[in-house]
């Protein structure tokens, strides 16, 4: 029986070969390689030139990981709580907001980080609304300087505003669906031993839904490090992470795609590193749980 | 779980919904908007909701966008659940491995993805071509076709393939929640393996697969790169025409479109939770009190169902739905493959629409009209065989580079009658001397824009955008070649230039004002919003775009500074290889006709290089809209003789040039 059930597996494991593994190969080779133009037309050979560079970008990486944890770490302190009291309301409200955290995520990304542009611009939404309420004179006051709007956009925190506000409703859905199906008889009978509602979310709640944490961490944790387009538009530039790198070197004057490969496969290294440590802690304390 | 929320709980998620429609409600308001800007409000308007239905190109666009992705989602939902129920049921050994590889996608940058599958499938028609010929050549009985083409297919597959990591991330936990012994109590219990599927496991797991349903959705709505690379030159997916705007401007349309999806889906979550609503009720009653008189008909209906034979009906009618669905989608495609088409790709907002259609009316050729968003990410397609487009619009130095590679094959001019009104100014460019390759397009010079109301006097030189004056108020062009082309400019080189210790005295120029804080961030197509919206005072781009903008803002001026600038030509080509070069030359001497050239030129505000067209356009616009074309915004848009004698046109650098520049650039970003 267990056997059975574990060829499904097989159609999917041929589709990864097919889609996966095979299109990574193909950037495993680029990533090894240089084009040599000759008057043969180009070839490509092999070369480690493109790993050896890539000391350059030390700040690139570090940027784009610290900023992907920082962006992590506020979905969750966010994302937690409201996962938590979605599945305490009732069954209608749950239906609508389930869908509802997902629907902004169906406006077009650029629209949506355009939005948040005229909203953090210096002479934007929050600074004239900040104006009105007095907030910028209040500042000036206090501080003793003269400032006529706070810097919102072009910076780091901005960046990360943008990196959570797009990857928020995947932390909070997983989490949510793992809290869902919480045994009740479980809370009660903590309860009933005499455990405070405190001990009840930290030492029950809390370890079991635990595998949609992981899946919620995953699925923000890993698109935020490779992502681009945010901190061009609301870093300014000036904030250039590791997606915009890559997609320089294939979408730009340079056209280095053997580069961009390589950056990549780095990358993917370091956050396959990142997963691994994070699935042993997290299946470690499941089994714990368990025991 | 449920215990009530206090007032504390509906706070919080009362924020997080403020937080997640904050900029939605704001994208909805301007697209309202009289105008064209999404930062200056002009007052209330319907005209883009109007324009969206004309607009054949996004109506398209949204079709496949939806088609694609619910295609996609429901294929990587069941195949992800499946996946993540045999994943689950094998050993650790064998688990790791295969979540690790399950997680690359998601991993990688989109960009790797949507490139490795583009050369995969490239790759695949390669080697199919073989094939097919040689099973053409030992048999007669079934003709294969030989040449395969990026397109639906590909892009749907491209699509599961990101999409299933994130079905299998949302069902395995709740798969590792389930009690593994109840699949097995309910199989002693005499179920058979698929009962217990449905019955037990099913339930369980719901709402992962329903979340993780949710998310594919959104993955595939959302996504540009990926598509980008796998959609073929006659697919286009609606991130894939906005993207492709960002050359110029996104259009309020768009928000307008996504204002109407929005609604839409809204529209239908309410109505299914009423009526879910009322299902609940109506099962309270039927337990409380007398049972509801159900209806006789639908009582017989639900009854011949739930006999076995109702059941295989059901089945089958989904099943024959299907087939419907699938066979309707291959008509479309075989009776839009049957028609004679030729494959453009242009930059969004680039061309009066209605000419397309005229086109298509005139000479019974369907056009499939394809957006991209720069010059380089339209080389990067072409270049790993992503594409056959007949007619593309490069710039002049995209154009001597493609030349250089071979990559464009030569016009017939003798069906190409109009190219005679083409101006002397505007033929035999350095990008293509002997005039062998090129119809040109549009022109224009790039100068700064600058905000009167916050700069004091005129300005007239690049200085400024160096200088301390303007700490903090100045954008910087967020593209290597014209940042560091202007600062040459400004120290007195060519834009041209080899010579790598000029190259980084410029570099230097711009990395010391960086230092200083004189930019406050570096610019592409968002430059329109953030000068209409008063936030920079200084900003360099193209002179049509800074048209566009002062309709949103008057206080905005533009000025060719007296170092010297750069000016450009756009213009239309054929790859090599083109499939329907015929085509492809009926459709260049359209758009080289003066009257195109005429709407076009009032469409987007760049300069048109046709003679009659330059010297009729004010007295048509006078004609049009019934009043006198301002001399001076005739003299910006296309430039006068003493100001393009000043101006420089890129050519295409070596690439030791090109991976400087590119170096520079990044080190200024880190």
């Amino acid at each position: 029986m267990k056997n059975k059930r574990s060829l499904f597996a097989v159609p999917y494991v041929i589709w990864m070969a097919l889609f996966v593994v095979i299109p990574i190969v193909i950037m495993l080779v680029y990533s090894l390689t240089v084009t040599v133009t000759s008057e043969a037309g180009e070839t490509l050979q092999f070369s480690l030139e493109n790993f050896t560079g890539m000391g350059l970008y030390v700040s690139v990486f570090a940027r784009s990981f610290w900023l992907a944890i920082i962006a992590t770490v506020v979905c969750l302190l966010i994302g937690y709580p409201v996962s938590y009291w979605m599945a305490k309301e009732g069954p209608g409200f749950q239906r609508v907001a389930m869908a509802l955290i997902m629907l902004p995520m169906w406006m077009n990304f650029l629209l949506r980080t355009y939005s948040w542009m005229s909203i953090l611009e210096n002479n934007g939404l929050l600074n004239q609304l900040f104006q009105k309420i007095g907030l910028i004179a209040l500042y000036n006051s206090v501080t003793g300087q003269n400032i006529e709007y706070f810097q919102m956009i072009r910076t780091p925190g901005a960046v990360v505003l943008g990196m959570v506000y797009n990857y928020l409703p995947f932390m909070i859905l997983p989490i949510y669906s793992v809290i869902l199906k919480l045994d009740n008889s479980l809370l009660e009978a903590a309860q009933d031993l005499g455990a405070s509602s405190v001990n009840v979310f930290r030492k029950v709640i809390l370890p079991l839904s635990l595998p949609g944490v992981l899946s919620g961490v995953t699925m923000v944790f890993v698109p935020s490090v490779s992502t681009f387009a945010i901190s061009r538009l609301l870093g300014g530039g000036t904030q250039m992470m590791l997606g915009d790198l890559i997609e320089n070197q294939f979408l730009g004057g340079a056209y280095n795609p053997h580069l961009g490969a390589a950056i990549s496969m780095v990358m993917m290294v370091i956050v396959v590193v990142c997963m691994l440590v994070m699935n042993h802690f997290g299946d470690g304390e499941e089994q714990a749980v368990m025991l | 779980m449920r215990r009530r929320n206090g007032i504390g709980g509906r706070l919080g998620i009362g924020l997080v919904f403020l937080f997640l429609y904050l900029p939605i409600i704001l994208l909805i308001v301007f697209s309202f908007n009289a105008g064209d800007s999404s930062a200056v409000w002009q007052g209330f308007s319907l005209q883009w909701y109007q324009s969206l239905f004309h607009n054949r190109l996004v109506m398209e666009s949204v079709a496949t966008t939806l088609l694609v992705s619910l295609l996609a989602t429901a294929i990587a939902t069941a195949a992800g659940t499946f996946a993540a129920i045999g994943i689950y049921s094998l050993t650790r050994k064998w688990r790791d491995p295969i979540l690790t590889v399950n997680n690359i996608p998601m991993m990688n940058a989109d960009i790797v993805t949507g490139v490795s599958l583009c050369l995969f499938f490239v790759a695949f028609f390669n080697g199919w071509r073989g094939f097919a010929e040689w099973i053409n050549s030992v048999q007669s009985v079934v003709t294969l076709p030989e040449r395969l083409h990026l397109g639906m297919v590909t892009l749907v597959l491209a699509h599961v393939c990101f999409n299933i990591p994130y079905v299998i991330l949302n069902v395995a936990p709740r798969l590792r929640q389930m009690d593994k012994n109840l699949v097995d109590a309910a199989q002693d219990l005499g179920c058979t393996w698929m009962q217990a599927f449905f019955k037990v496991i099913l339930p369980e797991i719901k709402p992962g697969i329903v979340s993780g349903a949710l998310i594919a959705f959104t993955m595939s709505v959302d996504d540009f790169v990926i598509s980008y690379f796998t959609a073929g030159s006659a697919t286009s997916t609606l991130a894939m025409a906005i993207y492709g705007m960002t050359k110029k401007r996104v259009t309020p349309v768009i928000n307008a479109v996504s204002t109407l999806m929005f609604l839409a889906v809204l529209v239908i979550l309410i109505i299914n939770n009423i009526r879910e609503m009322q299902q609940e009720k109506m099962a309270e009653k039927r337990a409380s009190f007398e049972p509801v008189k159900p209806n006789p008909f639908i009582e017989s209906v639900r009854e011949k169902l739930s006999t076995p034979g109702g059941r295989w009906f059901k089945r089958i009618a989904a099943a024959a739905l299907c087939v419907v669905f699938v066979v309707s989608v291959g008509l479309l495609a075989a009776f839009t493959g049957s028609q004679p088409v030729v494959n453009v790709c242009s930059w969004g907002e680039y061309i009066d629409e209605d000419l397309i259609t005229e086109f298509e009316e005139e000479y019974g050729i369907r056009v499939n009209y394809q957006t991209a968003e720069s010059n380089e990410a339209m080389y990067s397609l072409i270049k790993n065989g992503g594409a056959d487009y007949d007619v593309i619009v490069p710039s002049d130095y995209m154009i001597s580079q493609l030349i250089e590679e071979g990559m464009l094959e030569e016009l017939d001019y003798s069906q190409i009658p109009n190219f005679e009104l083409i101006d002397e100014r505007f033929r035999n460019l350095p990008y293509d001397p002997e005039n062998k390759y090129t119809v040109p397009y549009t022109w224009g010079t790039v100068g700064i824009i600058y905000n009167t109301a916050m700069v004091d006097g005129e300005i007239d030189s690049w200085s400024c955008l160096y200088d301390d004056e303007y700490a903090g108020q100045v954008l910087l062009i967020n593209n290597s070649r014209d940042a560091l082309g202007i600062a040459l400019k400004y120290l007195g080189y060519s834009m041209n230039t080899t010579d790598e210790s000029q190259i980084r005295e410029a570099y230097a120029l711009i990395e010391d004002a960086a230092r200083r804080g004189v930019f406050q961030g570096k610019v592409m197509d968002e430059v329109f919003q953030t000068m209409e919206g008063g936030n920079a005072a200084i900003a360099t781009y193209y002179a049509g775009d800074y048209l566009t903008m002062l309709e949103n803002n008057e206080d905005l001026a533009f000025v060719v500074p007296k170092e010297g600038s750069n000016w450009f030509v756009d213009a239309m080509c054929v790859l090599k290889e083109a499939p329907h070069y015929d085509n492809a030359m009926k459709w260049i001497n359209f758009i080289a006709s003066t009257d195109a050239n005429l709407r076009n030129m009032d469409y987007i505000w760049y300069a048109s290089p046709n003679r009659e067209a330059l010297e009729q356009y004010p007295a048509w616009y006078e004609e049009q809209y019934g009043e006198e074309l301002d001399p001076e915004i005739y003299e910006i848009m296309a430039a006068p003789d003493e100001v393009l004698d000043r101006c420089e046109m890129y050519v295409c650098l070596p690439q030791e040039t090109r991976t400087l520049y590119n170096d520079l650039w990044i080190r200024l970003g880190t």
